[in-house]
Parts: C-alpha cells; sequence; structure tokens
C-alpha cells in the first residue's frame, strides 16, 4: 500500500494533538485502510462479510467502532497479512508473557510512516536529543535469535538521542540470555563519570528491581541531570504485584539523581504501534494518529466515558497486514477532552488491568501439556 | 501462616523449626501412636461443626455465593463423617483395615502399617485441598509436612486447628510450612525427612519433584487430568442437564470436570446440531446460578469467544456464544476435528466428532491425563464403549451429573490413595 495522500498527511502531521484540525485526514485515511485490506487480505474480506459490515457503514467518525475488532488474541493464533510475507522488513512478535505470540510484519512504506510519527511525537514532547547519550536497557540485548517486540522497541528507541554506548540488563549469550547485574552497575558507576547524559528505557519492574538493589545497599549516584527514564509495558512483569509509579520514581530519583520531570512512561501494543505517553496528571492521551475506544467486556460495543471496558483502537498506519481495528487485553477506561487539566487537550485512558482470571484454581490439564502428548 | 506442633508461627520462627525437624520427628515416632479411630472421631466432630452452620460465616465472608458456600460445606460434613471415613477404610483396604492376616500356618503375620513421614506438595486447585491431603495421611497413622500452595487463604491451616483442638494429638503429627517451591533448600531438607512425597500439580510441578526426591523417597504424584462426555445415540434432556450441571457446578477448573462433548458420528452436522441443543440446556442451567459478576473474566471469555467466531469466517467451525443480559458468558464451540482439549473454562465448552470406531485411536496418546467420561449412550452399547475407554488411560465411567461427585471408596485418579500412604508389614515370630 503507498502512502496515499491522506495517510501520508496524517501520519507526517507535526503536532500529534491537533485532533480537530486532522479529523477528517484520519477519516479518510481510515476509509482507504480498510479498502486496501478488503481488497488484500481475503481473510479479512471474510471476516467483515461474517460480520455484516460494508465500507459504506463508515460515514462519520462516531461510526468508526462498527469497523470489525480483532483482539490480539486472533493475532497470536493467525497469520493475517495484506501483503506478500517475504516483502515485509520487519517482523515482530510481543513479548508473550502468557505464553502464545503475535507475528506481525511491517512493509517499508508502513515503516517510513511509523519512523515520522514517532519523530514528530518525541520532537513535541522534547524527547529528541542531539547530545551523544549513554543508554541502560533495562531489558534484553537484540539478537538473531529473538524477536520480541519489545526488544525492538527498546532498541529503536536509543536512535532518538546519539548513542554513546549501550548496556543491556539481560545479556545475549547466543543462544538464550542471563542477567548482567555486574555489567549493569560498572556501567553506572562509569556513565555517572562521562559527562554525557543517560537513558535508561525498558520494563517497570526490571527498574525498580534495579533501583531498589542499590537503594538497599545504600548506592546513591548523580547521573548528568539531562538523564532520562524511558518506560514502557509490564508493570507486573515479575513482580507479580503492581508497583506503584511514583513509588518507582521517588526512589529512581533517589538513587540515580534523575528528576521526576524526566520520567517518561510510555504505552504500546505490538498489535498496535503507536506511541502514548503518561502527562503529568497520569494519563494517556488520544493522539492524532488513532482513535481509543473502550468497548462493554460482553458486547464489545462502546461504553459511556469513564466507564471500565476493553481497551480498543482504530488506526490506518498499517499496510501491511490489518491492523486497522483491535482490542488489546487491557481493561481501561475513557475521559473526554479537556478533562485532563495538563497541556494536552485530547481525550485519554486510564489503564485498569488486564483481562483474565485472577487466582484461578484448577486442576485440569493444561492445553500446552495436551499438545506434547499429541500424535502427529 | 505456618503451623508446628500445634502452633502459630510466622516464617522465621518457622524456618528454625525446619533446622532441627528431624527431632521433632524422632520425638512424634517415639511417643503414642495416632490411631485412625482418634483421627475419624476428629474429624467427625468437625462434620457435626460443619454441619451445624458455624463456618457458613467464613465462607461468605470469603466473597463466595450462599448457594455454592452451602453446598460445599455440605460435601465437607459428608466427606469428613465417621461413617463415610471408615466406609472408605472398608472399602479401599478391602476391609484389611485394621486386621492382621495369618499365613504359613500361623509363622507369618501381615498387617498395614504408615508409610512413616509424608511429604505434601498442595496446588492451590481446589479451596482446603491442603488439609484434605493431610487428613488422609493423618487417617494412615503418618507424620505429615505440608507445604502450603503459593497464595494460599489460610483456610486449610484453619481446618488442621480445629481437628487438633478435638484431639490434641494430631499436632504432633503435623507440620505446616509456608515456604515458597523455590526455597531449594528448604524444599530438599522437608522431602529430605519424608518416605514419600505427595505432589498435587501440572506436568511442571510433578518434573520438578522427580527432580527434587532423592531415589529413596517415594513419589506419589496426583498430576493434572482432563475429563469429557461421550454422546452415542439421542440422549434425554435430563442426561445433557447433567453436563451442564457439573460445567456450571465446578465452572470446569477440577480434573473431573467436563471439558468438552465427543459426538459418536462422522457427520458434522450433527455435531453442530447437538451444539446448538446443548447450548440452549448449558445457558439455561448457567443462567439459573449465576457467576459473581467479575469484568476481567468476562472480558478474556468474551475475546477468547468472539476470536473463535472471527476464525469461523475462513475456518471450519461454529461458535454459540451467551446473549449480553448472560453475564456468565457461555459458550459452546462445535468444531470438525477431534483433537482432545481443555475448554476455556467458566462454562465454555467444545463438541466434536470422534466416532467409536476412532476412539482408541484418539484418546491413546493422553496416557495418564485422562480421567473421567460422561458415558451417555444406549443401554445396549454401554458395555461396548465402556470396554474401549476402559482400554485408555479413563479411570472413572460415569454420567454428567456424576462426574465431579465423590462417594467413600471412588478411586483418585484410578487408585486408593489411602492404601499407597501405607506399607503391608510382614512378620514372621
Amino acid at each position: 500500500m503507498k502512502g496515499t495522500d491522506a495517510r501520508k498527511c496524517l501520519f507526517y502531521h507535526k503536532n500529534p494533538y491537533e485532533a480537530e484540525k486532522t479529523a477528517d485526514l484520519f477519516l479518510q485515511a481510515v476509509r482507504e485502510n480498510l479498502l486496501f485490506h478488503m481488497e488484500h487480505c481475503p481473510t479479512y474480506a471474510d471476516i467483515l462479510k461474517a460480520r455484516h459490515f460494508s465500507p459504506d457503514d463508515l460515514k462519520t467518525e462516531a461510526g468508526l467502532w462498527k469497523i470489525p475488532v480483532l483482539p490480539t488474541l486472533y493475532f497470536k493464533r493467525n497469520r493475517l497479512f495484506s501483503m506478500p510475507e517475504d516483502q515485509l522488513s520487519v517482523s515482530a512478535t510481543s513479548s508473550g508473557t502468557q505464553g502464545a505470540q503475535s507475528v506481525v510484519g511491517f512493509d517499508a512504506n508502513s515503516m517510513r510512516l511509523g519512523v515520522a510519527m514517532m519523530t514528530r511525537f518525541l520532537s513535541y514532547h522534547k524527547l529528541i536529543s542531539k547530545i551523544p547519550t549513554n543508554y541502560l536497557i533495562l531489558g534484553y540485548e537484540p539478537s538473531e535469535h529473538t524477536q520480541t517486540g519489545a526488544v525492538k522497541t527498546a532498541h529503536g528507541i536509543t536512535r532518538f538521542a546519539p548513542a554513546l554506548h549501550r548496556e543491556y540488563a539481560l545479556k545475549d549469550t547466543g543462544s538464550g540470555y542471563e542477567p548482567n547485574p555486574e555489567g549493569v552497575k560498572k556501567a553506572l558507576f562509569r556513565y555517572a563519570k562521562s559527562g554525557f547524559p543517560v537513558r535508561l528505557v525498558g520494563f517497570p519492574s526490571y527498574l525498580w528491581r534495579l533501583v531498589g538493589e542499590l537503594e538497599k545497599r545504600g548506592i546513591s549516584i548523580k547521573l548528568h541531570r539531562d538523564s532520562k527514564v524511558l518506560l514502557g509495558g509490564g508493570w507486573k512483569q515479575f513482580s507479580g504485584k503492581q508497583i506503584e509509579s511514583e513509588k518507582l520514581f521517588e526512589t529512581v530519583e533517589k538513587t540515580l539523581g534523575i528528576a521526576r520531570q524526566n520520567c517518561f512512561e510510555f504505552f504500546s501494543a505490538v498489535e498496535h504501534p503507536l506511541p502514548y505517553l503518561k502527562c503529568k496528571n497520569g494519563h494517556f492521551h488520544e493522539t492524532i494518529y488513532s482513535r481509543v475506544i473502550v468497548r462493554d467486556v460482553k458486547t464489545l460495543e462502546p461504553v459511556p466515558d469513564g466507564q471500565i471496558g476493553l481497551l480498543s483502537f482504530i488506526t490506518p498506519l498499517v499496510g501491511s497486514m490489518p491492523l486497522l481495528s483491535v482490542v488489546t487485553d487491557d481493561l481501561a477506561a475513557v475521559y473526554p477532552e479537556k478533562t485532563s487539566d495538563c497541556e494536552i487537550s485530547t481525550r485519554f485512558f486510564d489503564l485498569k488491568g488486564r483481562a483474565g482470571v485472577g487466582g484461578i484454581k484448577t486442576c485440569t490439564v493444561e492445553a500446552s501439556e495436551l499438545l506434547k502428548g499429541e500424535n502427529l | 501462616m505456618n503451623l508446628i506442633g500445634g502452633q502459630l508461627m510466622d516464617d522465621k520462627q518457622a524456618r528454625a523449626a525446619l533446622g532441627h525437624i528431624n527431632e521433632m520427628i524422632l520425638n512424634t515416632l517415639s511417643g503414642e501412636p495416632l490411631t485412625a479411630g482418634r483421627v475419624i472421631a476428629a474429624c467427625d466432630s468437625l462434620s457435626k461443626k460443619i454441619g451445624s452452620g458455624a463456618y457458613l460465616p467464613l465462607l461468605l465472608a470469603r466473597g463466595i455465593f450462599p448457594e455454592k458456600a452451602e453446598k460445599e460445606l455440605a460435601e465437607a460434613a459428608h466427606m469428613l463423617s465417621k461413617e463415610y471415613l471408615e466406609k472408605r477404610l472398608e472399602i479401599e483396604f478391602d476391609d484389611s483395615f485394621g486386621e492382621i492376616a495369618i499365613f504359613e500356618g500361623g509363622k507369618v503375620r501381615q498387617m498395614w502399617k504408615p508409610l512413616g513421614t509424608l511429604f505434601h506438595i498442595a496446588a492451590g486447585n481446589m479451596d482446603a485441598l491442603p488439609a484434605f491431603s493431610v487428613i488422609e495421611g493423618l487417617l494412615t497413622g503418618n507424620i505429615n509436612i505440608l507445604k502450603l500452595p503459593g497464595g494460599d487463604d489460610g483456610l486449610s491451616v484453619e481446618i488442621l486447628r480445629e481437628l487438633i483442638k478435638f484431639e490434641p494429638l494430631i499436632a504432633d503429627y503435623v507440620f505446616v510450612f509456608n515456604i515458597p517451591s523455590e526455597d531449594i533448600e528448604a524444599m530438599r531438607a522437608m522431602a529430605g525427612v519424608a518416605d514419600a512425597v505427595i505432589v498435587w500439580g501440572g506436568d511442571a510441578a510433578v518434573s520438578a519433584v522427580r527432580k527434587l526426591a532423592a531415589p529413596d523417597t517415594r513419589i506419589i504424584e496426583w498430576g493434572h487430568k482432563i475429563s469429557f462426555a461421550y454422546v452415542s445415540g439421542e440422549p434425554s434432556d435430563a442426561e445433557l442437564e447433567g453436563i451442564a450441571e457439573n460445567i456450571c457446578e465446578t465452572d470446569q477448573l477440577l480434573c473431573s470436570s467436563c471439558q468438552g462433548i465427543f459426538i459418536d458420528t462422522e457427520d458434522y452436522n450433527e455435531v453442530t446440531r447437538f451444539a446448538g441443543r446443548f447450548f440452549e440446556i448449558l445457558q439455561r442451567r448457567s443462567a439459573e446460578m449465576p457467576l459473581p459478576d467479575d469484568p476481567y473474566r468476562t472480558a478474556q471469555k468474551t475475546l477468547e469467544l468472539y476470536t473463535e467466531e472471527l476464525e469461523s469466517a475462513s475456518i471450519q467451525k461454529r461458535v454459540y456464544r451467551g446473549d449480553a443480559c448472560n453475564r456468565s458468558a457461555c459458550g459452546v464451540i462445535a468444531s470438525p476435528d477431534s483433537a482432545l482439549r481443555s475448554s476455556y473454562q467458566f462454562r465454555n465448552c467444545w463438541v466434536k466428532p470422534l466416532p467409536e470406531n476412532r476412539i482408541l485411536a484418539e484418546l491413546l496418546s493422553y496416557k495418564n491425563h485422562l480421567q473421567t467420561v460422561a458415558l451417555l449412550c444406549e443401554p445396549e452399547d454401554r458395555g461396548r464403549l465402556e470396554a474401549i475407554f476402559a482400554k485408555t488411560g479413563i479411570v472413572h465411567i460415569t454420567d454428567g451429573k456424576n462426574m465431579s461427585k465423590e462417594y467413600p471408596g471412588l478411586p483418585h485418579d484410578g487408585e486408593f490413595s489411602l492404601r499407597r500412604y501405607m506399607k503391608r508389614l510382614s512378620v514372621k515370630s
């Protein structure tokens, strides 16, 4: 899919929060994206047909929710492409904390639009810097044998300030990963002396472990004052319980000397690779690149603002696969524009946990165990 | 919470106690033996107290629905009653429990004796299961070390404390530790003093214990199992109600819960026809026994069924799913393959074809993972189908309603568990 005018104009638009100005553009790009996928992805066309949806139904923004929404679970179990897979330049998978992983692939044009969008987004938030920077990646080192989305995102973000050095909390051993606490510690002390800013990038739970350890040992260092913390994904990763972000950032300031206003929290998903940044009031704001729809947990129809439901998105970013309308496993509530009392006036959402059965007690054989016993 | 010698202890005290568990076991062994009679008397007192409704507020406070709480308590009271436990001993030991058998012209005596010390590694797959595992150990006169499952709610310790109040000697026979399985050193220490390790849990837990226990320690595995229904011919609505009842009562969380239904046919149309019929029954039954409202569970079930529905646009399967006013979000998925799978649970089941002549070929590979089949068929076919299922790993053939119902003497996963906790001692005078 070539970057048509509407799609290109939208993702190249300078201010990521000018929703009213770009509303027509957005709707136009969605329509084009929908038609493209219908034409090039027979399975997607079948789905639209089975759910009695026709592009003619898409007349206003209020009708966007009617585009059949695809759950992340669908992408974990099915490959769905609108272009030949061998023409796709990147293929990533979700961090896959629950076993199955999504296969997603992006064409060169979607990637270009994505980079343009990301550049404008980060530039708006003054996160692009020309000053050489040392990185501490609180996650996996990129390697031949892993394709998780989180790894690529963490690596990608090191391009927005020139990298002097990258140290990884989990080092590639060639066939797997091992924790690298010594390397991390040494790097931190070296970075502190180097006179350049540091960026800590990765999962909150990993950062929590790091600063917790520093605090326990009474270590307090002072990183360059332009240093930043950029977090995304998995707050529960291995702590098993929600870490309070304010408590985390307090400890970061205490142990690393990075001020609260230099700590940023992102939201994104492999099946919806767009950035959302938490504002000073703790809300993720909608951008011009997408629309947030919170859906009823039973009917998947939109719920009124403020009510809890499944978090879903509409975006025309991707041409290689129909990621136009996807629903995540996250529960959230969305609130109207101009109610956050921060510098951004767009609608925003708050995360409210993940779909699932907490503390499930079962003695039924798990699916994976049965597969092992299967006659192939 | 830890419970040692009848005393509640914090984790620090419990770890200190673990340091000299050898001496404590020696003390117990040198002291007064615990007879089945005394254990049964204590259990019976507890059963009566449960029957009086004394514990109902406790369960209600845990957020369990009154109807379900009453049912669970009635079941617990029944299983702890003197009549039930005595019947169990009678059946499981074939009337030989506590008897001395004489052989070789009076020169040889044989009798059942406790294995000694049992180390129970309990999974959190059922409320109070850890306590019930220990009670089986007590009934057979064993000393019991219990490692509580992660996230234990304290119910098991409360039950064991009540038993100790009724029979103080039990205190010497129970050591409950709230130590995580990741603490390999502590796990080895507990396994090291045990004659047998009893492990409840999935394949991962069982494999871990096989690695943990030394060759001189017996391993008794109560692994996870899968159960289903098999329908041949035209079952009545009442028979199908039975399956639906099992699905709703257990929410498909037990090893004996129905995960799906195989139909004795090659014809996929028959499968979808049956699925539609069963969905109506399941939906009705589910509405009569509503689940507590939980948006997180509902969201997950909705996404799973909705994904199945999307897939049915290109893959041959058909999804029957509850309407919006049915908060249970129950569903039935008909597919043309015959693979045995767990369901999405919480009132979602699959329906698949499995003609009689393919039962063996399909089920043999699941070996020890199989447990219960609800067999619904014409009386004249019953014997033949039972014989086929008997050749697979299946250990329990019953109807839908009784899949997860206990009766005294029901073998556990095909074995008499109490027997496994004892040894047959032969003495020549």
